[in-house]
């Protein structure tokens, strides 16, 4: 497996749609996130209509609130980027047909994909390290250029916030990666998984929430598992339109982990059974 | 002493989830240090028949050793090469950089990269991306990684298709280079002349079924070899004399040629019958069947 680690790292390295992923990733941390709220509430405090006043709304911005930031840029963005990361990580092997030429190398086809997921972990971490990394620093920025004063959360929390935000990522890879080898294409696993993200689960989450049989299911759902553990590093910014969570963090956890296990796993065996070219 | 095999199958066969046969019991043996040509029209089953060789497809029956393993198992992977339809690699990186990526998987040195690309000929083009690379240098580059393990056995699915007839020819003498030092070529293709040219056995396969192998030579005379070529005029009238003095199926008529397959020592007194019959003989000749119409008759394609 280590070989074929090796072999993954290389082509994950030296392939741009990786980093152009990342870019966006950074882009809407830095940019979406913090630059935009920043000089809104900064220079046309009168435009933000809501239940939070800007000068307060401000302080989601400042490092006392970087740890719900970044979970909640995680939720969306950064899920549907990690997906797409997965998808095109593993479709694009039967799009290109180098599968095959990997395949025909010296590692088993389980060393490979082991290989494949654990160069994903790798960089899944390291986008986590940078995109927690993003987020304190535009914290800092933000709460220097306002010449205010902010607490950062404490070492255990931050860990735990990292660990939580490596383990949503991690499940959203996982997934892209599956969805890459069950439909052995880009197209179809990244519009299938962003479909899903987006269009089943938001809508089913937000919409039907509340019908007793779409709740069942929804406790069972990754993006709702995830929002719950996000739900426990609350921001000091009270919002009323918060909505309730169906499960405890400490399931949402379980839950994902599954999930993790599951994709790996599920992955794994279609990729051992299947015939490589053919008809 | 029975001679080494690199490949063997017995009743290998592989029917697709669709149904299709496309490979029906096979029974195959290459010998070590050959170059094996195997030979069959377009979706005969060679390409299949390599996947199963190389681990990439699971056959429905039968067995295989290849390298002396079980296909696709590490141990036959180790020792073999191979380049299966189509080069495949990694468009965004260089030529170089897809034999690093293939070198690591196989755990093979980085310094094997600069021998197997100056092998095909690569070496300058190799810092340029894959993407930008003509279709003769993607099977060059197909052939590089297949070299990089220094296997004992090589598998080249159609090595030569898609290339111009310049290419055609550097193919060619890279796979009689790659001959020596006792390797085992397996070469599959639908070109005749290529594998008259490279190979020094043959097998042919038909709808899945291997319908015969050997040497060129052997499969020539299996399949009436040398025969007798006799334009003469009036056509008919020279047909209708040859079938009552053999047999129907030993007359064929070919360009507007009459093509015997007799023993060529009867010639002569074939030649006295037609002209004293009146018949005007402009050209008897002992013809050599060609590859291609052993080729022909062994697939059962009708000539066009």
């Amino acid at each position: 497996m280590i070989a074929s680690f090796r072999a993954e790292n290389l082509k994950t390295r030296k392939r741009w749609a990786n980093w152009i992923l990342v870019g966006i990733l950074l882009a809407w941390i830095l940019l979406l996130t913090y630059l935009v709220l920043f000089l809104v509430v900064t220079l046309s405090p009168r435009s933000i209509q809501g239940p939070v006043p800007a000068t307060l709304l401000k302080r989601r911005l400042f490092p006392e609130n970087f740890v719900p930031t970044v979970l909640g840029a995680s939720a969306t963005i950064g899920a549907a980027i990690m997906l797409i990361f997965g998808a095109l990580s593993t479709a694009s092997e039967f799009g290109w047909l180098t599968v095959q030429t990997i395949l025909i190398q010296k590692p088993t086809r389980a060393a490979v994909l082991g290989g494949k997921f654990v160069t994903l972990g790798v960089a899944t971490l390291l986008v986590t390290a940078v995109m927690f990394a993003a987020a304190a620093l535009a914290s800092y920025a933000a709460v220097t250029l306002d010449g205010s004063s902010s607490a950062w959360p404490t070492w255990e929390v931050m860990l735990k916030a990292f660990g939580a935000l490596l383990l949503e990522l991690a499940v959203w890879t996982a997934f892209g990666a599956f969805l890459g080898i069950a439909f052995r294409s880009a197209a179809a696993a990244i519009g299938g998984g962003l479909t899903y993200l987006f269009v089943g689960e938001a809508l089913l989450g937000g919409f039907l929430r509340n019908t007793a049989v779409v709740k069942e299911i929804l406790k069972f759902l990754p993006g709702i598992n995830g929002g719950a553990i996000n739900a426990a590093f609350p921001s000091t910014i009270r919002d009323s339109s918060a909505t309730t969570q169906l499960v405890s963090a400490g399931r949402g956890v379980l839950t994902l982990l599954v999930y993790l296990v599951v994709f790996t796993g599920v992955s794994l065996l279609i990729f051992q059974r299947r015939d490589v070219g053919g008809s | 002493m029975a001679q080494a095999l690199a490949v063997e199958t017995h009743g290998l066969t592989k029917r697709y989830s669709t149904g299709v046969l496309a490979v029906n019991n096979l029974d195959l043996r290459v010998r070590a240090g050959e170059v094996y040509g195997f030979l069959g029209p377009n979706g005969a089953g060679k390409t299949t028949t390599l996947r199963m060789l190389s681990g990439l497809l699971h056959p429905t029956a039968g067995t295989a050793i290849v390298a002396g393993s079980a296909p696709g198992s590490p141990a036959s992977l180790a020792r073999m090469g191979a380049m299966v339809e189509t080069p495949a690699f990694y468009p965004y990186l260089s030529g170089r950089d897809n034999l690093r990526v293939v070198a690591r998987y196989a755990g093979v040195r980085k310094s094997r990269i600069e021998p197997v690309l100056k092998q095909v000929d690569l070496t300058d083009r190799a810092r340029h991306k894959f993407k930008t690379y003509s279709t003769g240098m993607k099977q060059r580059l197909g052939v590089a990684a297949a070299l990089l393990k220094g296997p004992d056995l090589l598998i080249l699915d159609e090595p030569t298709s898609g290339l111009d007839p310049q290419g055609t020819i550097e193919m060619r003498a890279l796979i009689k280079e790659l001959k020596q030092g006792g390797r085992t070529v397996l070469l599959s293709s639908h070109l005749l002349n290529e594998v008259e040219l490279t190979c020094d056995r043959v097998g042919v396969i038909a709808k899945g079924k291997l319908v015969a192998e050997g040497t060129v030579d052997e499969l020539r005379a299996r399949s009436g070899g040398i025969a007798l070529l006799i334009r003469a005029t009036p056509l008919d009238q020279a047909r209708q004399l040859l079938e009552s003095l053999l047999k129907p199926e030993q007359i064929r008529v070919e360009d507007g040629a009459l093509v015997l397959s007799v023993d060529p020592t009867q010639a002569a007194s074939i030649n006295r019958r037609l002209v004293a019959d009146g018949l005007d003989v402009s050209e008897l000749r002992v013809s050599e069947q060609s590859l291609e119409d052993v080729f022909l008759q062994l697939t059962e394609t009708p000539k066009t």
